[in-house]
């Protein structure tokens, strides 16, 4: 029983309530939370959860421990959390305008375009703002998505495989344009830009908390307006007409809200690869639901998954931090493998 | 036709020859052309630039002849037989399969001149056999584009590992970093001479099997009804594939897309005879990778950039072209 009616004015409107999904949305939310106090108590300063939790309090118990908290820990697994997210969203909005279930924003090169967009500022003009980054980021992002969707689009259809491939080629020569930038850059500007290219959150401060807020609160009503084309889209172009969806707009719309999102995340974390991909498939395996409650489960798991994955880059090989952008890697590819395998014709 | 084929054949070789000449002309201090001819012909050690040119630019020029005339054929062998636009060592995995063995084997202290080549082969031919597995196993079998995604995955799964080690261990993190973009700047040593013996089997099977690999591109059953024996015939090109990959990866690391672009380079010109494409692709791609590697010193000057990023540069757009002709 994943559903319950609710029934109001003597049953003559009855509402389903998802209440499976509804479950499974709460849980990942109070594992995010765990995932975070975990974060905070691990690490090379040992710390009690009562003393992390004590120092979020605002009583902290020395402090050296408000700092590790405040300064180091805190920041870094909301960010995580944050970035997670976005990525999520952006890749459930983009599978489900390009009806192709192995679409994700870092595999089509629109995290390449963001990243090589921010890497040209890092290089050239290191004082840049880190609140313009996410605007650049989109500019270039966006740029990209334009020239996939020019390259890949055919009047015939069948052009959802030719838009990975297309976006396979053109995020190897963005990063091969990426790594000529860093190459002739000046060497202590590169190796930041190196470092954020990994995909790395162990730089997170709370400038990249701001603006990951800021973004996130721009973009979360975005998505709430998303889900009534999303639902139309999803059941192909013809009935997204029949149903009163302004096909073109909608969907040009829906792929800027996608890059948007994407943009935003990899502005402060570098391109993550495979979150995109991963989170809208997990959630969709552990609650079926609406295309609303599917996108506010994706963003929960895709930030329950950064937030995993920075956990253990940062824990497996300590005092050597593996950046969260290899962790998913190493578990995206292979679920990458498994849904080309499920493929259905 | 014979008459035009020698002429075509004789242009391409004196392209190659005069990359060559500009190849080792051309650096951090300009040479003369004549210079150049009087160190290879008749060698004087007390002149400085005949010991710049023997000691460091041409084994340089000679790496990359090897480089490029390896993962040109290797390119044009996978085309033939998986009858596949998009195959290249690359893109299918092979690059990443070698590249991440080495880093393996310097992870375990498992190195020496000898080992290289050895380790770059078993990763590249085990990369290979994921790749197609992958392909084959998804509904609808394996075509360019399942080819193309399966070797984009597990490139991406073995580059993330090969990150994660490289971060683990430092002292190998130096060593390898700039390898692993695809360079020709490093000194081969005797690595390298372990490397041509792999390159001149696997060229020696390739030119050797060419024939038939033109009846194989025509489909299975054509081959065997012309008399070719085809599963024989495969594991000698794979074979052949793998060692050109392994001599190329020990040589200069993974160096993207020159398998792709070259043959199709060639075959614009040559046709669709494996006995003409295996050898033009060998001096097509010596001369492509000798020009890359000119690009690479000479573009941002002083400094240098890798040639794998050269190679990324001009054959990307190759790919996405032949994505959007050929699909």
């Amino acid at each position: 029983m994943s559903e319950a009616l609710w029934q109001k004015l003597d049953g003559r409107v009855t509402f389903a309530v998802p209440l499976l999904a509804i479950l499974v949305l709460a849980t990942l939310f109070a594992l995010i939370c765990a995932i975070t106090l975990v974060a905070l108590v691990s690490g090379s300063f040992p710390m009690s959860a009562t003393d992390a939790l004590q120092s979020i309090a605002g009583n902290p118990p020395s402090d050296m421990a408000a700092t590790v908290v405040w300064e180091f820990r805190l920041p870094r697994a909301l960010t995580a959390a944050m970035a997670g997210a976005l990525l999520a969203g952006s890749g459930a909005v983009l599978q489900t305008v390009t009806r192709n279930a192995l679409a994700d924003p870092s595999l089509v090169g629109v995290s390449q375009g963001a990243g090589l967009a921010v890497v040209t500022v890092l290089v050239i003009y290191p004082q840049t703002p880190i609140g313009l980054r996410p605007i650049l980021a989109f500019v270039g992002a966006l740029a990209v998505a334009v020239l996939i969707q020019a390259i890949a689009i055919r009047r015939t259809g069948g052009a959802t495989m030719r838009f990975i491939l297309t976006g396979i080629g053109v995020a190897a020569f963005l990063g091969a344009v990426t790594q000529a930038m860093l190459t002739y850059g000046d060497l202590d500007r590169a190796m930041t830009a190196l470092g954020w290219l990994a995909g790395s959150v162990h730089a997170a401060g709370w400038g990249d908390v701001q603006v990951l807020c800021i973004s996130l609160s721009l973009l979360i009503p975005a998505m709430i307006w998303a889900t009534r084309p999303l639902a139309a889209l999803r059941m192909g172009p013809e009935i997204a007409t029949g149903l009163g969806c302004a096909v073109t707009r909608d969907r040009a719309a829906l792929i800027a809200l996608s890059v948007a999102l994407a943009a935003s995340a990899v502005a402060m974390v570098g391109p993550l690869g495979f979150v995109g991909l991963i989170a809208p498939h997990l959630a969709r395996r552990l609650a079926r639901s609406g295309p609303g409650l599917h996108l506010a489960l994706s963003l929960a798991t895709g930030s329950a998954l950064v937030a995993i994955a920075d956990l253990i880059g940062r824990t497996a090989f300590a005092p050597i931090q593996i950046p969260a952008g290899l962790v998913t890697a190493v578990i995206g590819a292979p679920v990458f493998g498994w849904l080309l395998l499920k493929r259905q014709h | 036709m014979t008459g035009l084929r020698f002429g075509t054949g004789a242009i391409a070789l004196a392209a190659l020859v005069l990359a060559f000449a500009w190849h080792i002309a051309v650096g951090a201090k300009m040479i003369p052309l004549g210079t150049v001819a009087e160190a290879l012909w008749s060698y004087d050690e007390t002149v400085f630039d005949h010991v710049v040119i023997r000691d460091l630019r041409l084994p340089r020029a000679l790496m990359a002849v090897a480089v490029g005339a390896g993962l040109a054929v290797a390119g044009a062998l996978m085309q033939g037989v998986t009858r596949n636009p998009l195959a290249d060592p690359g893109l299918l995995g092979l690059l990443a399969g070698a590249s991440f063995a080495v880093v393996l084997g310097t992870f375990t202290g498992l190195t020496g001149p000898a080992a290289i080549p050895v380790l770059a082969a078993v990763g590249a031919l085990a990369a290979a056999s994921v790749v197609w597995g992958i392909a084959s196993a998804v509904p609808g079998g394996a075509t360019p584009m399942t080819l193309v995604l399966a070797g984009a995955v597990v490139t991406a799964f073995l580059a993330a590992l090969t990150a994660i080690m490289l971060l683990i261990d430092e002292t190998s993190f130096e060593a390898l970093r700039v390898w692993l973009t695809g360079t020709l700047a490093g000194r081969p040593g005797s690595a390298g001479l372990w490397a041509m013996g792999w390159l001149a089997l696997g060229l020696f099977i390739a030119l050797g099997a060419a024939r038939q690999v033109t009846a194989l591109a025509m489909g299975d059953e054509a081959a065997t009804g012309l008399g070719v024996d085809v599963k024989k015939l495969r594991l000698a090109i794979l074979a052949s594939i793998v060692a050109l990959t392994a001599a190329a990866v020990a040589l200069a690391g993974p160096m993207g897309f020159v398998g792709l672009v070259v043959p199709h380079m060639v075959r614009l010109v040559v046709g669709h005879d494996y006995r003409v494409i295996v050898p033009a692709s060998a001096v097509v791609g010596a001369t492509y990778m000798l020009l890359a590697d000119i690009a690479a010193r000479m573009l941002l000057a002083p400094v240098e950039i890798s040639t794998g990023l050269i190679t990324a540069l001009l054959g990307a757009p190759v790919f996405v072209w032949l994505v959007r002709a050929r699909l």
